[in-house]
């Protein structure tokens, strides 16, 4: 992966990376990445994915309203908090 | 383990012996840890040994302390998860596992060490703490539970309980030299175990003895509300007969001498005691740690992206705007290998590449299940090792030898042997079988889908003829009180 690819991929997922710490990750990541052609080795023709090897369908909980208890601690955990609302920075 | 005095005395006996080992980020037993601290009046949300009506409390079925790996939820305690990212976040509830535990009678005794995120093989990537192999303090535990399995080995607690994504209950089992079960997918609720990769990890758990291991499973498995993938496992493992016929795997398998040559010992023992041997092929084998890692890391970089710095965890000091407190907050807060493992699933699952990795990858995964449906019906369980090698150097000890040494691809290689079972979603087993070069050797039995006590049966078979050892500078706690508390 050259080093446009690296930081359109970052800048993805989030990430600022500046011009050491991409240097630093591209070996690693075009490393694993060549790693992962191998793949393209085995025959996968008419095989279908697998998503869950266990999971054959899906459970869900009921569809009413429930109180969360857990709500004051949760909040607590927040870092800037005014009232009961979580402060972030200025949108505009 | 119940009242105050022993308590103390007991976090005392852990906080000495761990000095140097380093298995522990937390030592405590917290007030509010046992249990949802009876919320609402449910039994299982009471602490062990406290009836909510006034009744007698049941005997307690697992009277033990536990270590808990600090990616699994307590109630009261931190959960690190090994990341400056959530290095202060103090856990508002409790994994149903350790719920369980705790309402048959364990006692939590504190959080161990673990790679950030559980992303690592040797206990290095985090920068909270350092966890060294209790046999020889210049190697490795292996990772990422290798707080948990260096606790065990160390004799500060007889169980521990880990999380396997791709091997990391076994192989730091193998490391360390304890039992170390990753149960069949579902079989243990993930509720309360912070998602990596959430199609393929389980918890799990490391013990000093196979009958504790066992038990322990027993008690914190079975359907739970709030994992929707959790399942019951049939009673009778899936099938009443006892194992008969253990696959082993031939050929040049890429190990270190004393790994092959214990991989063959291993192998001569379970004969001896009757079983038969049945050498059988693993063709994918070679395809197992690309497409492990591709659809680990795309599942890594959905699970991740919930960490931005605004309900919880890290925040930085300053930010101009909401985008630049999250690029901030995961920049400076997630370690290397985490960034890594982030930028590599999100490229496999970018528009246009999904095809070549992502899909391919789960492709693979289904050639995977096939391959070992049909060995399964020659065999009852296969014999593999867990590792290539035995324990490798720490990268920062300077006398270890540069031959031993594991760069970090070369780590990801070799979970060949263990990715196997979290892609097909299998039950296995790391069992203690010997010593070399004063380190551990450890084996794996795998099964099919909830063959967990045909693992154990033939562990405790194992057992017999390959006792479970411990480091000589460890000691269990009634050797310590007889000796008088480190006084």
């Amino acid at each position: 992966m050259d080093s446009l690819e690296l930081r359109t991929t970052a800048d993805m997922a989030m990430l600022d990376l500046d011009d050491s710490g991409l240097a630093e990750l591209e070996d690693a990541v075009s490393r694993v990445l060549e790693y992962f052609t191998t793949m393209a080795a085995i025959d996968v023709k008419n095989v279908e994915p697998t998503t869950h090897a266990l999971i054959t369908g899906n459970r869900t909980r009921r569809d009413q309203p429930a109180s969360l208890a857990l709500a004051d601690d949760v909040l607590e955990q927040a870092a800037d908090l005014e009232d009961r609302l979580i402060s972030i920075p200025n949108v505009l | 383990m119940t009242d105050t005095e022993s308590l103390e005395e007991y976090l005392a006996f852990i906080r000495h012996q761990d000095r140097e080992t380093g298995s522990f980020l937390e030592i405590a037993v917290r007030p509010g840890a046992a249990g949802a601290a009876g919320a609402t009046g449910d039994p299982a949300e009471h602490p062990a040994g406290e009836s909510p009506e006034g009744s007698p409390p049941p005997p307690p079925r697992l009277p033990l302390p536990l270590a808990v790996k600090d990616n699994i939820a307590v109630r009261g305690y931190r959960l690190t998860c090994g990341s400056s990212m959530l290095e202060n976040l103090v856990s508002p509830y409790t994994a149903t596992a350790v719920e369980r535990l705790e309402r048959a009678g364990a006692r939590v005794v504190g959080k161990t060490n673990l790679d950030e995120f559980g992303m690592g093989s040797a206990t290095e990537n985090t920068p909270l703490g350092r966890t060294v192999n209790p046999w020889n303090h210049d190697f490795v535990a292996g990772g990422s539970s290798g707080g948990s399995a260096a606790a065990v080995a160390q004799q500060l607690v007889p169980v521990a309980l880990g999380s396997d994504t791709g091997g990391s209950i076994r192989q730091p089992a193998a490391f360390c030299g304890v039992y170390g079960l990753k149960p069949t997918y579902g079989t243990v609720s993930r509720y309360g175990l912070v998602a990596y990769a959430s199609s393929l990890e389980v918890i799990g758990v490391l013990g000093a003895d196979i009958g504790t291991v066992a038990r322990t499973y027993r008690l914190m498995s079975g359907v739970d509300g709030m994992d929707h993938s959790s399942v019951d496992p049939p009673p009778d493992g899936g099938s009443p007969d006892p194992v008969r016929t253990v696959g082993v795997l031939r050929g040049d398998l890429g190990l270190t001498p004393e790994v092959a040559r214990n991989y063959a010992e291993t192998e001569q023992v379970l004969q001896a005691r009757g079983y038969r041997i049945k050498p059988v092929e693993l063709t994918t084998l070679e395809y197992v740690v690309p497409a492990y890692y591709t659809i680990a890391t795309a599942e890594a970089s959905a699970n991740l992206a919930r960490y931005n710095g605004v309900r919880y965890g890290y925040r930085p000091d300053y930010a101009e705007n909401p985008e630049e407190l999250v690029r901030k907050a995961r920049s400076e807060a997630f370690g290397r290998e985490v960034k890594l493992r982030i930028l590599l699933g999100t490229y496999v699952l970018r528009s246009g590449f999904q095809d070549q990795y992502y899909t391919q990858a789960q492709k693979i995964r289904t050639l995977i299940r096939r391959e070992l449906e049909q060995i399964y019906r020659e065999v009852d369980v296969i014999l593999m090792p867990v590792f290539p090698t035995q324990a490798f150097p720490r990268a920062d000890a300077e006398g270890a030898p540069a031959f031993a040494r594991l760069d970090e691809f070369q780590q990801k290689v070799a979970d060949r042997f263990t990715c196997t079972a979290n892609l097909a979603a299998l039950p296995a087993l790391t069992v203690p079988t010997g010593l070399a070069r004063g380190l551990p050797l450890g084996m794996q039995l795998m099964g099919p889908a909830f063959s967990e006590e045909r693992l154990f049966a033939v562990a405790e078979d194992l057992a017999r003829e390959m006792p479970i050892q411990f480091p000589r500078s460890s000691i269990s706690w009634p050797e310590w009180r007889a000796a008088g508390g480190g006084s």
